[in-house]
């Protein structure tokens, strides 16, 4: 049988048109809808993969309302062959969890993943703009028991098996995947081709089809809105807050000519930043509860909090660390001497366990394997739900690692709860709800209360779930690594998994991270970084700039964008970004960057930011404090001056 | 025929404006009337229909109850009629009313409308039809065989600055055509290269052309009433320098329709239409009406205005030419869209014509001229013929020239020649008028409430390019450019442009060099028409790319 290629795909609106409703909700009816970016790259991943494999069949599904058939047939004017969308009203209000259920089930009505010896290729985005969960990949995988490759760049097939090119902290991995798997790819690989006009007159002659949950034979006990106690997903969202954005207005430059624009930009410089009004923070409420109203908890007897240890490098990683403090916190909210587990997962990590509980775990559970030297989702996903099964927690934190946010999701499965990613609050809370029948009102606690900013960062929503454990992921450099304690008491226990061979069908080829160059980068005051519209001299000019200020006695480096490093003009140690280095210096200045996100979470930590660049529409401005529009051949050579002339941007000189 | 790479149908629409859309429609409902059944393909370059679409506009009705059934007609998205419609002649602080209309000038009656909004209706009666509508791609080739047009292709996407194909390159689609209708707008870069391949120009005057900026705005209530039309002539214009004026057109819900439009036959190689809009603009009469308000899009784009003398061959074997891509606008009036539908109207009824008789040669398709000839395109334009010709002496000497020859029918003892308008700009040192910054010295500042600079208009046009294709501007000789262009005209370009486009840039030592920036561009091929020396050839960049207009 010839390859089949399916492929994920989301419509959402036009982030930057969403204006926020009347109701403080976003309204998302009046921006044009799109194919979400990450889930366009999947549909041109699954395209190259057929260009290896002419007669490889390319399908794209889709579950929302029937106006998705827009996109999924833009699919197919790109060069997919058929289209299918899982639309049922039942289905509203779905979280992930529930969404990867129906869709995996809309895949195996398909006749895809009943057995481990079929033809097919999953490929989606990596995580979509309107949730950013990055679960539903992990979830579908996880239902339909194949194995996945998450945060995918580039694919090709190799003898039969999917070569995968996995972007991971600090660099990449390639793996080897059998066939079938699921996979999703990150914005960064091969740019989703145009449509065809070829494609397109298919597509307007094409029917997509469409399905009900009756017609896949869906359960409706586990979609659509969660209702504790009842029918439906296990997490909802139980409310949501406005956040005001970080960063104030940048102050742009102006002038007819770089001299002027230099020179107001150090006028500029000197009156100091735009800054926001921070609110005081509203003093906390004491919660009172109404005493009259019947108090569930849920729980059925899950106990305890639980967290993953990932170890890189033969290391704790730092959010690892970091997660001890919301549990700790949690722990003791919870009361009832409840207690702290974590989980070390590894070869000879054995020594590692101590570290943990001098960092507050009460018990650290070790699984040491030689087969496990290296994360990998399949075995660490079935180890960790069997220690779920065993010790019946009713919390689960993971770091939102690049492993964390794949891992926790397939846990999530396995265990039946849903999962809350990338959050940057933990509380334990409770839930008012009203019986629709009886009208009894009562209140479920204590449950876990996960925040995460949503919408581009411009809002803040709980989210609770009611299956046990709650499983959620933290935010790294969210919560602060906890004192280390070297006398704390814990208890160090192992436990002895069952694992089936098959668990370890993915393999690791190969793990490239950064060479340990580039550290002066953490240390420097200011760095002066070049991206694509920095090409024209191969960067010269950026480093004149940082060492004109290094000859001024300033910690100062110069750094590369992703691109730079791909197109050989810059070394890996000198990049920044998600696949880089993150960096907090106090001066950033970002010239001819475009401000990709990956590029703008390695450098928003910067105290301040300076942009120049030719194209006043680059969304680098939105996030920086200060800014040029100007070619860099320009305006580069009047800062240099400047900076001989004894400007230092505000930074003091050490020498 | 299908393939991977190559359609088929039996005609095909380029162009999904007013002309298109009704050929298109008026096709359809020919055919049916015949019980013939033929396909009917209609493709544009905007992301969806409308995108690219920017008028005024004041529509005179008739032409649509003659295209559409009643039920539709009553349907149209027209905003509403015009009730007061008046001429004022602006100095620079002050007005005064024109105590009559200039001759074919009157509304009252017409509808004001987003043609955007009418052309988006109108593709919803052609589907209805059973029209095939396809948007986003850019037609970049016209495919001949033995000579003879047989179809056009899309453009190869995926490609880098050079040409060279990425991983992700998609081959162009060949669309093979029984009829090719070219219903480009403006300046279409197909039909331009089809006039000079046939020479269809031979025998008429070279086009010429005006380029309009418009704002949409929301002011606040009570500034003018919904149904209100001004047009404004004099400043910031000079008479017998610069042909052309304002207009205002007041909408429903507070919003305002209004821009300049200038004739690009200016001699100063400085003068700048983005800018003079923005002055016309402080003048208390606009400001009284924009203050407080907002805009929400802006655009900007060319029209042909030649008349009847620039009308080229209409037609060639299995190829027609509708609509502004033929220059069927009546000047004196300020109005094409009805003639462009009308237009649009005639070749589909050669169209069906020449399909039922199975023949798509010349000798068939020389119907479309005839219609032409018949219908109210050469009514309206064939008397004024030589208006926008003597407006060359400017509007008053202009005007006399153009009453007396409305008495005589368009009659004129010679037929007075029009010059291209690149041959018009002259050389720096030339130019002996003011320069168009020392004319309006204090008021090129913009305060980004009322008047903005050419890329805020751009971010509020909405317009996007995919970086990763060839420029689709291209200098066809850069070594004349560059001591022509740059070195005597002052990059012209820079100035002309309404987008910010073309950037000269003087390094330290004194060079001068052009800085490109493809990306702002909004379509409306001012570079192409007005370049001196010819120097610009606007191509298509890939579909979906430019400004996405939404109601304009």
């Amino acid at each position: 049988m010839a390859l089949t290629i399916i492929s994920l795909m989301k419509q959402v609106p036009l982030a930057s048109e969403m204006r926020m409703g009347e109701d403080g909700l976003m309204d998302r009816t009046k921006a044009k809808s799109i194919i979400n970016v990450d889930c366009s790259f999947g549909l041109e991943a699954g395209l190259q993969l057929k260009k290896q494999n002419p007669d490889a069949k390319l399908i794209v599904c889709s579950m929302g309302p029937p106006s998705f058939e827009v996109s999924l047939k833009k699919a197919i004017a790109m060069g997919y062959d058929e289209a299918y969308l899982l639309s049922d009203r039942k289905l509203g209000g779905s979280d992930t969890f529930a969404t990867g259920l129906a869709i995996a089930t809309m895949l195996r009505h398909l006749g895809f993943g009943k057995g481990l010896n079929e033809d097919f290729v999953i490929v989606a985005g990596r995580q979509t703009s309107d949730g950013d969960t990055a679960h539903v990949p992990s979830q579908v995988a996880e239902n339909l028991k194949i194995p996945q490759g998450t945060f995918i760049e580039t694919a090709s097939l190799v003898d039969g098996k999917v070569h995968a090119k996995r972007i991971i902290e600090g660099g990449y991995q390639m793996m080897s995947l059998p066939v079938p798997c699921a996979m999703s790819f990150t914005p960064t690989g091969v740019e989703p081709r145009r449509k065809s006009l070829a494609g397109a007159v298919k597509a307007n002659r094409a029917k997509v089809t469409v399905f009900s949950i009756e017609d896949i034979n869906l359960s409706e006990e586990f979609i659509g809105l969660g209702t504790p106690g009842e029918n439906g997903s296990p997490t909802i969202v139980s409310k949501v807050a406005n956040v005001v954005s970080e960063r104030a207005p940048i102050k742009m430059s102006s002038g007819h000519n770089e001299r002027e624009l230099v020179s107001s930009f150090l006028d500029n410089f000197k009156a100091g930043k735009n800054t926001l009004e921070v609110k005081e923070a509203k003093a906390k409420v004491e919660k009172t509860r109404d005493e009259s109203l019947e108090v569930i908890d849920f729980r059925n007897g899950a106990k305890g909090i639980i967290t993953w240890a990932e170890v890189v490098k033969g290391q704790i990683s730092r959010p690892s660390l970091e997660l001890l403090t919301p549990a700790r916190e949690l722990a003791n909210d919870l009361g009832n001497d409840t207690k702290v587990t974590t989980v070390l997962i590894g070869k000879n990590v054995g020594e590692l366990a101590k570290e943990l509980i001098a960092y507050g775990a009460d018990e650290v559970v070790v699984v040491d394997d030689e087969r496990l030297e290296e994360y990998r989702i399949l075995p660490f996903s079935e180890i960790f739900a069997q220690v779920i099964k065993e010790r019946n927690p009713e919390i689960a934190l993971f770091a939102a690692t690049t492993a964390g946010r794949e891992l926790a999701p397939r846990i999530g499965v396995k265990t039946g709860s849903g999962v809350t990613a990338d959050c940057t609050s933990l509380e334990i809370g409770e839930h008012k709800h009203r019986n629709k029948e009886t009208k009894v009102q009562v209140i479920y606690a204590p449950l876990l209360e996960s925040r995460r900013p949503t919408y581009g960062e411009s809002k803040l929503a709980t989210i609770i779930g009611f299956v046990c454990p709650q499983i959620s992921t933290a935010r790294a450099g969210t919560f602060a690594v906890p004192p280390k304690d070297e006398s704390r008491k814990g208890t160090i226990s192992s436990f002895t998994p069952k694992l089936d061979e098959s668990e370890f069908v993915s393999e690791i080829i190969e793990t490239v991270i950064g060479e340990a160059g580039g550290q002066a980068l953490f240390d420097a005051d200011i760095i002066v970084s070049g991206g694509r519209g920095t090409a024209g001299d191969g960067m010269q000019l950026v480093k004149d700039l940082a060492q004109a200020l290094k000859e001024q006695g300033l910690k100062a480096e110069w750094a590369a964008s992703r691109v730079m490093v791909d197109e050989g003009v810059s070394e890996y140690a000198k990049q920044i970004g998600q696949t880089g280095k993150t960096v907090r210096p106090k001066v950033y200045v970002a010239v001819g960057i475009s401000g990709a996100v990956q590029h703008v979470a390695g450098m928003k930590e910067a105290e301040t930011i300076v942009a120049i660049n030719h194209n006043a529409k680059e969304t680098i401005f939105n996030n920086a404090d200060f800014g040029i529009v100007g070619e860099y051949e320009d305006v580069l050579p009047e800062l240099i001056e400047k900076v001989k002339n004894g400007f230092t941007f505000g930074i003091e000189a050490k020498a | 025929m299908e393939s991977v790479d190559t359609v088929s149908t039996d005609v095909l629409i380029i162009g999904g404006g007013p002309s298109g859309l009704s050929a298109a429609i008026r096709l359809a409902d020919k055919l049916k009337e015949k019980g013939v059944s033929k396909n009917i393909m209609l493709i544009e370059k905007g992301e969806e229909i409308g995108s690219h679409i920017l008028s005024g506009a004041v529509i005179k009705t008739d032409v649509f109850k003659e295209l559409l059934t009643s039920d539709e007609f009553n349907e149209m998205p027209f905003d509403c009629e015009v009730k007061v419609d008046k001429t004022v002649k602006l100095s620079e602080n002050g007005e005064t009313t024109l105590p009559f209309h200039p001759p074919y000038m009157n509304n009252i009656g017409n509808q004001i409308a987003s043609l955007g909004k009418i052309c988006k209706f109108l593709a919803t009666c052609a589907v209805s039809r059973g029209v095939e509508i396809y948007s986003g791609f850019a037609v970049d080739e016209l495919l001949y065989e033995n000579g003879k047009v047989v179809g056009a292709k899309t453009k190869d996407t995926g490609v880098d600055h050079e040409g060279k194909p990425q991983k992700n390159f998609q081959k162009g689609t060949s669309v093979k055509a029984g009829i090719t209708i070219l219903a480009e707008g403006t300046r279409g870069s197909l039909a331009k290269q089809l006039i000079s391949k046939f020479d269809l120009d031979a025998t008429s005057n070279p086009q010429v052309y005006s380029l309009g900026v418009k704002e949409s705005w929301n002011v606040p209530e009570g500034r003018i009433e919904a149904g209100t039309v001004y047009h404004t002539m004099g400043y910031p214009l000079i008479d017998g320098q610069e042909f052309g004026g304002g207009f205002i057109y007041g909408m429903k819900n507070n919003k305002v329709g209004l821009g300049l439009v200038v004739g690009l036959d200016y001699e100063d190689p400085s003068f700048n239409i983005h800018a003079a809009m923005q002055v016309w603009k402080q003048h208390p009469k606009i400001k009284a009406i924009l203050e407080g308000g907002s805009v929400s899009e802006a655009g900007a784009k060319t029209l042909p205005e030649g008349g009847w003398n620039s009308i080229p061959k209409l037609y060639d074997d299995n190829v027609m030419i509708v609509g502004d891509s033929a220059g069927f606008v009546a000047m004196p009036a300020l109005k094409g869209i009805h003639l462009a539908a009308t237009s649009g109207m005639c070749a589909a009824d050669t169209a069906a014509l020449a399909l039922v008789k199975g023949d798509t040669s010349a000798s068939t398709l020389t119907r479309y001229k005839e219609l032409v000839d018949a219908s109210r395109i050469k009514k309206e334009l064939y008397p004024v013929r030589n208006f926008r010709a003597v407006m060359q002496d400017g509007m008053i000497l202009g005007g006399l020239k153009f009453g007396v020859q409305l008495l005589t029918r368009g009659f004129c003892l010679l037929t007075p020649d029009t010059h291209s308008d690149a041959s018009e700009t002259k050389k720096v040192k030339e130019f002996t008028g003011r320069p168009f910054k020392e004319r309006f010295a204090g008021k090129l500042d913009f305060d980004k409430k009322l008047t903005f600079d050419k890329v805020t208009t751009v971010f509020q046009s909405r317009a996007m390019h995919d970086e990763h294709q060839p420029v689709h501007i291209i200098i066809n000789n850069p070594e004349q450019f560059r001591s022509s262009n740059i070195e005597v005209y002052g990059l012209s370009e820079e100035a002309m442009c309404p987008a910010e486009v073309y950037e000269l840039h003087i390094d330290k030592q004194g060079n001068k060099s052009l800085r490109l920036h493809a990306e702002n561009c909004l379509h409306c091929k001012t570079c192409d028409i007005k370049s001196p020396n010819g120097g610009i050839t606007w191509t298509t960049p890939y579909g979906e790319d430019g400004p996405e207009y939404r109601e304009m």
